[in-house]
């Protein structure tokens, strides 16, 4: 259904482009000094009635023009605009190339009418070296070249970022400069995002499709107008803004992945799973029988994958005399992807006197997914006069998942016998199916107005809203023996089933903010004076639910445990009958109330540009727990941070900056982390609990960065940056015997690292590249002593997340005669620490790795393009070491996609 | 109700013996005032937050979970009854002492008489645990997240002493002692406890102590576990566990995690000696993880009152060959020449008073056996007499199991 609508809109929108002609305008846009095109500029013709957009060649065209006397003016960022008269005759094609004068004055001004455009190379070069701090940022234009579908990929190649991925691959969250998810935050459109996860705040930035996005850009630095609570940095994904004239765009590809080439993809039923548990079905105290769990959900079957397949349309125009602008678009994936795991869980064998850590489990790990994703935005913007302007953003972000998991795990040293030679043990496993829908909803409307020669106000109120739920996670486990006997040979036991666990959970998230500021600006002599006071006050609340059920096998006659042969004849009794909602520990509710304010000065010379501040944010937590009333039931916290920030920027020329920054800032922990009641281990005797004595983090930042803009794309930078960070947060063993894992304060830690970029072009071949070093040292006080374990120790090691160096290099071929373009994208990671391993002496480490993609796009005629773009083309196993060990060697496979792209 | 029965019996017996020994001697009688008990509770409902003496003779309902502040005690006297509803649990913090008598026991059960309907002690982070002369019966109802709870859980280096006390029915471990606990288990009966899953007496993670004079009877899982395995270092699992008698216990597990009488394994240390192992799955089994022959063991008697035994709950059927699990292949664990291994059905018989010969019971099964040893019981004598000169939990030099 969906994809006949976008289909049938698709050639209703190719077919209204043909139009008659009688004079033309037609020629190039370059800089002046360098005679590079401008790419994105935009020439008017007679104020606004007919314009073009100067593409990648600097070529621009307007058609239909009547003979008589014209203005041509063009417009584009950080560019003096230029303007011609002209006369043209009736059927005259005239040919007008323009050079447009860089704009050295500041490029802060209040413009609420033009809008800059932002989506191509040039326009976030300009914007990076216009930015009061230190940004990286990535055009829609980049974005499309590349191999990415999802604005994580699309991460990953800033300088810096890297990404951390859950086990099944479709969890995925930046990590800015060897900084945890945790110490940066995500904005969409400027405003922060609330978060669909029950345990942080985090979104995954996998669920955001590229192909809406006008740009992604990482702060580095912070100024007082921004919020405090990023250490690492802050991503914001902007989305597309109204164009200037009519625009169209509509995109559709295919795919597959190596992985369902090589082995089935497991599927199974969801039209039996019931959307609320048992116990939110009836009432509370409602006693669930056997037959109220479904059995489909858990039939498992493999087939052929089907291949995956994205479609996006987008529709921009103007109205009302260019008064109104709209763009609407939506982005439709449906994708299938897995991974092979093979691992070894390891722990600290008290049999060697150095007490390190040795193989306890091997265990094989399947997953095979299916992840729906469908994005949809809306952009108004309405001009009412010179003076000001309302603009309305809806983001709406969707998505499913449908993931199998098999996992077999046989047991080497303890539980009820390990291994006794290669090929032997208990083997438990586990076959679980899950489906996740989520949704995020942000809407923002903001406005800008000029009220004076010297002030402008803006100010913004948004609503954002996430929601997920996971109906019915159904995990089936069982157990067989392999055993070897001399005699005999290999036997295996039957396959015993010993319980099946059913888990229902939701939990929403929605956060209200509004936000205003007021700019005062003068000129004194030749510097300009900028002054910004404002405020933001945000309300969070936050539920969590979950309901979970056992169904116990139910044993024979004799009281023997029952063999496991097919979903459809086992044989179970509910053991919990009432379900565990009520007092599960998932459940919470929880508010944040932050309320920040600010004042900053900025002062630019023709040469120097300081700019000044402070920012105050106070932030009040209430969270509320159904808990074990031996613990609190209710956790209050407040806490007001004072947050001062420089920005000093130098132009050592018209192209290059000198910049030094330092900024204070701030990271909360989750909710989650603050509950004191949690999940009592069942074999093992550990428990996971939060801590209400948990501090958030603050940090000490300083930047210092030179970057140089040889031409329009052309960049190099080299950076160096230092961070203290006061009570990091991780989560760590306490209490040495008693065995509980609680997020703590680890002492302090220390980040630095040296950042490079460079972009080069030579005729049709460029490189674009970026290499990171990071240096981290957490002095972690709470490591148990291997030899003494009832004593703690302090151990000296990175950050967990924090990668040593990290290399993107890009090869690119751009031949603007044939349309054609093509790029080679490289990357390199170092040593990261993935894991904190409870002892002295060890950490989980993942191993360098590399990995290869490759992306090309073909215009054809005027409107389409043809594309394709192969990612993992190595084969990139993601492996992590124990000590001497491998713990988990996680195995995924190239993906492969082609499509077309239509543009009007 | 038949095992009850026969217990009073013996209980009388033991009873009049000792008035009659007593008779003997010079009569003194002291007379002592009555000392109120420190915060008596009342017969009645009981809930929440709760400290004080459970009394003699009264009866209490409990109602909803109890919970013991760290520094307060609850100590039942003997004689006292609790009966508990709605799956509760007693969340013990600070001291629990369950102080029963030989003549006067105490008793906790569940309203419903059925196995798994109640949540026994929490004692994780408990100060001091004593149960003496304690029936604590039907334990083992879902904690909030649907797992079996174990009957009693310590997971803190405090002192646990359970003696002569009478555990049955659960539905996972019976005593699951973790965490450094320092154990003293003598003389109790722990039986027919375990759904399909869990061990008699857990030991892990750092504990330390005696077991000994136990009787335990058809568990699911392993009648006696000592483990250190750990996800964090912790110092070495060390128990003695000695003159325990274990029958017909490993099977409701099924044949791909076989339960056994005793086994150690991952660095556990021990000394295993004068153990009665009959009609068990596997009888010691000293795991391969267990690198440095840690465990001492010998003296331990092995026998199966058939040859094999067909599980027929699976398809296909399994057939286990009971001489070949009392020291099973694959494992470090041999047998000694001070051990009682028995070659065929009828040689090495401890000879037990009375005994149905079964192997698989349904969990809550009643146990109808005596396993008191017969006059020419082989295992009589054979003893390592640094824990006593005789095998099993009922010993003649009176030390060993008073039910």
């Amino acid at each position: 259904m969906v994809a006949k609508f976008y289909l049938l809109s698709f050639f209703i929108l190719f077919s209204a482009s043909v139009f008659a002609q009688n004079a033309s305008i037609s020629g190039r846009v370059a800089d002046k000094n360098n005679n590079e095109p401008l790419a994105g500029a935009v020439v008017y013709l007679d104020g606004s009635k007919n314009s073009s957009v100067v593409n990648d060649k600097g070529e621009y065209a307007l058609l239909n023009v009547s003979p008589g006397k014209h203005q041509v003016v063009v417009k584009y960022i950080s560019y003096l605009d230029h303007s011609e008269n002209v006369t043209l005759s009736s059927g005259q094609a005239l040919v007008l190339n323009m050079k447009l004068h860089q704009n050295t004055q500041n490029l802060n001004e209040v413009n609420v009418h033009g809008r800059l455009l932002t989506e191509n190379e040039a326009a976030a070069r300009a914007n990076e070296k216009n930015s009061d701090n230190v940004k990286n940022v990535i055009s829609a234009q980049a974005i499309a070249k590349s191999p990415d579908i999802n604005a994580a990929n699309v991460l990953q190649r800033v300088s810096g970022v890297t990404i951390q991925r859950n086990a099944g691959g479709d969890d995925a969250f930046a990590i800015i400069r060897g900084l945890e998810p945790r110490y940066n935050n995500t904005l969409i459109n400027g405003i922060q995002i609330a978060s669909p996860s029950s345990k942080t705040r985090l979104v995954s930035l996998s669920v955001v499709p590229s192909d809406l996005l006008a740009r992604i850009e990482v702060d580095k630095t912070l100024t007082p107008e921004m919020e405090g609570d990023a250490i690492g940095g802050t991503v914001n994904m902007v989305f597309k803004d109204a164009p200037d004239k009519r625009e169209i765009s509509a995109t559709s590809s295919i795919g597959y992945e190596q992985l369902f080439l090589d082995r089935k993809f497991v599927d199974f039923s969801k039209k039996d799973i019931h959307t609320y548990s048992p116990s939110e079905t009836n009432e509370a105290n409602y006693i669930a029988q056997p037959g109220d769990f479904t059995r489909s959900n858990l039939d498992f079957k493999n087939i052929q994958a089907p291949p995956s397949e994205t479609f996006t349309l987008s529709f921009g125009e103007r109205f009302l005399n260019n008064k109104l602008g709209l763009i609407i678009g939506n982005s439709y994936q449906n994708n299938y992807f897995g991974s092979n795991t093979e691992g070894n869980i390891g722990n600290a064998d008290p049999n060697d006197p150095d007490r390190r850590p040795v193989i306890n489990d091997i265990y094989n790990r399947a997953i095979s997914s299916r992840q729906i994703l469908n994005n949809l935005i809306a952009h108004l913007d309405y001009k009412i006069n010179d003076r000001n302007k309302i603009v309305f953003d809806n983001v709406f972000l969707y998505s499913r998942i449908e993931e199998a998991l098999f996992n077999a795990d046989t047991s080497i040293r303890g539980g009820n016998g390990g291994r006794t030679i290669s090929g032997t043990g208990p083997v438990s496993i586990t076959r679980q199916s899950t489906v996740t829908s989520q949704y995020i909803e942000n809407i923002k409307l903001s406005g800008n107005h000029v009220l004076g020669e010297h002030l402008s106000f803006d100010w913004y109120g948004a609503f954002s809203d996430a929601f997920v739920r996971t109906p019915d996670q159904a995990a089936i486990s069982s157990n067989i023996l392999i055993a070897y006997d001399p005699a005999t040979g290999f036997t295996k036991t039957p396959e015993f089933f010993d319980e099946i666990d059913r888990t229902w959970a939701h939990n929403n998230d929605k956060d209200f903010d509004g936000a205003g500021k007021i700019t005062y600006k003068t000129k004194i002599k030749n510097a300009l004076l900028e002054i910004k006071a404002g405020g933001l006050y945000r309300h969070k609340s936050r539920y969590n639910y979950e309901d979970e059920y056992i169904l116990k096998n139910v044993a024979d006659a004799n009281g023997g445990k029952p063999a496991f042969t097919n979903i459809y004849t086992l044989q179970w009794s509910v053991y919990n009958v009432y379900g565990a909602g009520a007092y599960n520990v998932n459940n919470y509710t929880a508010t944040e109330d932050v309320g920040a304010y600010y004042g900053m000065a900025k002062v630019s010379f023709p040469k120097l540009e300081l700019l000044g501040g402070v920012r105050a944010e106070t932030t009040s937590q209430d969270i509320h727990v159904l808990q074990d009333i031996t613990n609190a039931s209710e956790i209050t916290k407040n806490y007001t941070d004072l947050l001062p920030s420089v920005n000093i920027k130098y132009k050592v020329s018209e192209k290059a900056n000198l910049r030094l920054a330092y900024y204070a800032s701030i990271a909360r922990p989750a909710y989650f982390e603050l509950v004191p009641t949690g999940s009592t281990g069942a074999s093992n005797g550990v428990s996971t609990l939060g801590n209400p004595a948990l501090k958030h983090t603050t940090a000490n930042n300083y930047d210092f960065r030179y970057e140089i803009f040889p031409k329009a794309d052309e960049q190099f930078f080299i950076g160096t940056y230092y961070k203290q960070l006061t009570n990091p947060i991780e989560f760590a063993y306490v209490g040495g015997n008693s065995s509980v894992i609680m997020p703590i304060n680890t002492g302090s830690a220390k980040v630095a690292g040296v950042e490079l970029g460079y972009t080069k072009f030579i005729g049709n071949y460029g490189i674009s590249g970026n290499y990171a070093y990071n240096y981290s040292d957490v002095t972690d006080n709470k490591k148990i002593n291997r030899l003494n374990p009832t004593q703690d120790t302090i151990e000296h090691r990175m950050l967990s997340g924090a990668s040593v160096h990290d290399l993107n290099v890009s090869l690119l071929y751009r031949n603007k005669k044939t349309g054609l373009n093509a790029q080679l994208a490289f990357q390199y990671l170092g040593k990261t620490l993935v894991g904190r391993y409870p002892d002295n002496g060890d950490n989980y480490i993942q191993q360098p790795l590399s990995s290869l993609a490759f992306s090309a796009d073909k215009s054809i005629g005027k409107h389409f393009t043809i594309f394709t773009k192969l990612n993992n083309l190595l084969n990139t196993h993601t492996t992590v070491v124990l000590h001497n060990f491998q713990n988990g060697n996680e195995i995924t496979k190239a993906t492969y996609l082609v499509g077309a792209r239509y543009n009007y | 109700m038949k095992t009850k029965q026969l217990s009073c019996w013996i209980a009388a017996i033991t009873l009049a013996a000792s008035i009659a020994s007593c008779s003997k001697k010079e009569n003194t009688g002291v007379i002592k005032p009555v000392i109120p008990p420190s915060h008596p509770i009342a017969a009645g409902n009981i809930s929440g937050f709760v400290k004080g003496t459970l009394l003699t003779g009264s009866t209490y309902t409990v109602t909803a979970d109890i919970n013991v502040n760290k520094g307060d005690t609850l100590l039942a006297q003997p004689g006292a009854i609790i009966v508990v509803k709605n799956n509760s649990q007693f969340k013990i913090q600070g001291v629990f002492q369950s102080m029963g008598t030989q003549t006067n026991p105490v008793s906790f059960n569940s309203d419903s008489n059925t196995p798994g309907t109640w949540g026994g002690f929490a004692c994780d982070s408990a100060q001091a645990v004593t149960i003496q002369w304690t029936k604590i019966f039907n334990t083992g109802g879902p904690d909030n997240k649907g797992s079996a709870r174990r009957t009693l859980v310590v997971a803190k280096p405090i002192k646990v002493d359970i003696e002569d006390s009478w555990i049955e029915n659960g539905q996972d471990d019976g005593l699951g002692l973790f965490g450094g606990a320092q154990v003293t288990i003598l003389r109790n009966t722990i039986q027919s406890g375990g759904s399909t899953d869990g061990e008699a007496i857990n030991l892990k993670t750092g504990a330390t102590g005696t077991v000994a004079y136990n009787v335990i009877f058809s568990q699911a899982g392993t009648g006696i576990k000592l483990e250190t395995a750990a996800v964090v270092t912790t110092t070495l699992t060390n128990v003695n566990v000695y003159n325990n008698t274990i029958v017909a216990g490993g099977w409701r597990r099924g044949a791909a995690e076989p339960g056994r009488g005793v086994s150690a394994g991952v660095s556990a240390k021990g000394n295993i000696y004068n153990n009665i192992i009959v009609n068990c799955y596997h009888g010691l089994e000293i795991f391969t993880d267990d690198g440095n022959n840690n465990v001492n063991y010998g003296n331990n008697l092995f026998y199966s009152s058939a040859l094999t035994f067909t599980d027929k709950t699976v398809t296909p059927n399994v057939v286990v060959n009971l001489r070949d699990g009392y020291y099973p292949a694959g494992a470090l664990g041999v047998a000694q020449t001070s051990d009682i291994v028995s070659t065929a059905v009828g040689n090495g018989d401890p000879m037990f008073v009375s005994f149905d010969g079964s192997f698989l019971n349904p969990n809550g099964a009643p146990n109808n056996n005596d396993f008191h040893l017969k006059a020419g019981s082989p295992a009589i004598g054979k003893g390592n007499a640094t824990y006593n000169a005789d095998m099993g939990a009922y010993t003649a030099d009176g030390k060993g199991n008073k039910h």
